[in-house]
């Protein structure tokens, strides 16, 4: 076991960080920290490493946390900004120079995808080479546990999936990673398993499928009718059970309903823009377990969030 | 990879952070100078003899070495700490083999490189354009590392209370501007009341400017303010030399510690 962290606690004043928060870690594990803006995720890092006092049984390759042998763990903390006037190539020179036995910084560059900008100056990157550049400076020791706070916030969709591979790939050849993140299909993308954290307290665990079978609902047929009441009304006289979820009437369904739903649809005259087939995802089970969706608002009860799996259905039914 | 070599990889970094900053680097050499030639060129001595300015040229070299000692580690060193907070390096520093003090202390090294070139062009300046007389002695060395070690430490503690680059410079300027017209550098003790002489003896500066004067400054038969002659240690250069090593090292000491990790 990497990480085995029992009943943590944190106290800011009155403000309760962390509160009994217990999971482990294990060798080789992809292990994500979900939960929305201060929930305690970054709190909880800092505990693992001893960078702030919390109560608890804290073990980190069998040791507590300020006792960690520094040569075997990485550590990209959030909003992390290096020094601005150092090449890529001098920035991860630099932190190399920290080590015993540091990795060549030229193999560095070439695993984050920066060997042609080694001589540029880590203020000219652009924001996903900064975000590379940053996660190749947790890499220079080669280390056994690599720890990534929200490390792709910021960064366009290529550089997010650039990063997922360099991850992916990290945890293949054997490296530990806990990885925070605010962004569902990323942590479904590539976590073996989940922690939600919510108000400090460690609400759901386990595998991104178990947490979505446990919590995520039913599938549903999504649509976007230009009268959400008359669609209601037709769907609900065929014997479904739609949902207004504000923008849009939400039905739950599977697969095999989706050409009925149409069909009713068209019976009663009923115009719309889109209609999607949705399977429920991290993004539900986040938003059944915090009441919220996973970026922040309040949850709308299906609101289709950026890059979750749907199924579009072509509008055949429009009047 | 030793102690040294990690000190050695901070240093390199820090130097190229500071090189290749060039308004800072500009304004660390210009400040001195520009200093020198209002103080010491343009200002006139009062013909009666008293007054400011009022000592030789020599007397005021080891006030315009002051300048640099005491305003460039503590505005630098705070804003590096305020940089790092900001940037959250020092949170992934906790978990490198790089301690607190070794930190510090490369960041002292690059403050010496920097003041000491400095310090060069304040000789030269000085030489140029006043009358002054600089007795060469190799006590200066250990006098500049040592005060700006000193001046390091607390630039660390500035760094650690202030919650801002902006706060860093404020505080730095606090700090600073009362040390320097108090500490026997361009105010001799004869133009402040007797009650408060004693107290120049509470700022380190006092033992730097007083110290570094008795080493090298002659001054001219019969010229105006006795060099160190009130004070703790009185003005012999040697033992003002071990007040500020036993200062600086207090100072670094307690900038190391106070160095923030996290919260």
């Amino acid at each position: 076991m990497v990480i085995d962290a029992s009943d943590v606690r944190r106290r800011y004043g009155e403000t309760v960080a962390l509160d009994g928060v217990s999971f482990a870690v294990d060798a080789g594990e992809i292990f994500s920290l979900i939960g929305p803006n201060g929930a305690g995720k970054t709190t909880l890092i800092r505990a693992l490493f001893g960078t702030t006092d919390a109560e608890g049984d804290i073990s980190v390759f069998g040791r507590p946390p300020t006792e960690v042998d520094r040569g075997r763990v990485g550590l990209l903390p959030q909003e992390f900004t290096p020094a601005d006037r150092l090449t890529a190539r001098e920035l991860i020179a630099y932190y190399a120079g920290l080590y015993d036995d540091a990795r060549d910084p030229d193999a560095v560059l070439a695993d984050v995808g920066l060997a042609d900008s080694a001589g540029t100056f880590y203020e000219n990157l652009s924001g996903g080479q900064k975000r590379r550049a940053c996660v190749g400076s947790t890499l220079v020791n080669d280390p056994e546990l690599l720890v990534l706070d929200e490390p792709t916030t910021g960064i366009d969709p290529t550089g997010r999936r650039e990063l997922w591979r360099l991850i992916e790939g990290l945890a293949d050849g054997g490296t530990t990673v806990l990885l925070t993140t605010h962004y569902m299909d990323e942590a479904e993308e590539l976590a073996d398993r989940v922690g939600l954290l919510a108000d400090g307290e460690l609400v759901a665990l386990g595998s991104p499928a178990e947490l979505v079978e446990r919590h995520g609902g039913d599938s549903r047929v999504v649509i976007e009718a230009d009268d959400d009441r008359a669609a209601e009304d037709a769907l609900r006289a065929a014997g479904y059970a739609p949902i207004d979820a504000g923008r849009h009437v939400s039905v739950p369904a599977d697969a095999t309903e989706i050409s009925a739903i149409v069909e009713r649809l068209a019976e009663a005259g009923i115009d719309y823009e889109g209609l999607a087939w949705r399977q429920p995802s991290l993004d539900d089970a986040y938003a059944a377990l915090t009441g919220t969706d996973a970026h922040g608002g309040l949850d709308d009860g299906g609101e289709t969030p950026p890059e979750t799996t749907t199924t579009d259905v072509a509008p055949e039914g429009r009047a | 990879m030793s102690r040294l070599g990690r000190i050695g990889a901070e240093t390199r970094a820090a130097w190229f952070a500071f090189v290749r900053r060039r308004t800072a680097v500009f304004f660390t050499f210009f400040f001195p100078v520009i200093l020198i030639l209002i103080f010491g060129a343009l200002i006139r001595t009062d013909p009666a003899g008293g007054g400011l300015f009022a000592e030789p040229p020599g007397y005021y070299v080891a006030g315009y070495l002051a300048v640099v000692v005491l305003f460039t580690p503590l505005s630098r060193i705070g804003s590096e700490v305020a940089r790092h907070r900001e940037g959250n390096r020092f949170e992934k520093l906790a978990t490198t083999p790089l301690s607190r003090g070794e930190w510090l202390l490369a960041q002292t090294v690059v403050n010496v490189a920097v003041i000491g070139l400095a310090s060069l062009v304040i000789l030269g300046m000085v030489l140029a354009v006043t009358d002054a007389t600089f007795a060469a002695s190799p006590l200066v060395v250990p006098y500049l590392a040592l005060a700006v070690a000193l001046f390091c430490g607390f630039g660390a503690l500035l760094g650690r209370v202030a919650d801002s680059q902006d706060g860093v410079i404020a505080a730095s300027n606090g700090v600073a501007i009362p040390l320097l017209f108090l500490s026997e550098t361009f105010v001799t003790p004869a133009l402040l009341p007797p009650w408060f002489v004693p107290f120049m003896d509470l700022s380190p500066l006092t033992y730097f400017a007083r110290g570094l004067r008795a080493a090298t400054y002659r001054p001219p038969d019969g010229a105006g303010a006795r060099v160190g002659e009130a004070g703790l240690v009185g003005a012999d250069p040697y033992l003002n030399l071990a007040v500020l090593a036993v200062l600086a090292a207090g100072f670094f000491a307690v900038g190391a510690y106070a160095l923030p990790r996290t919260d």
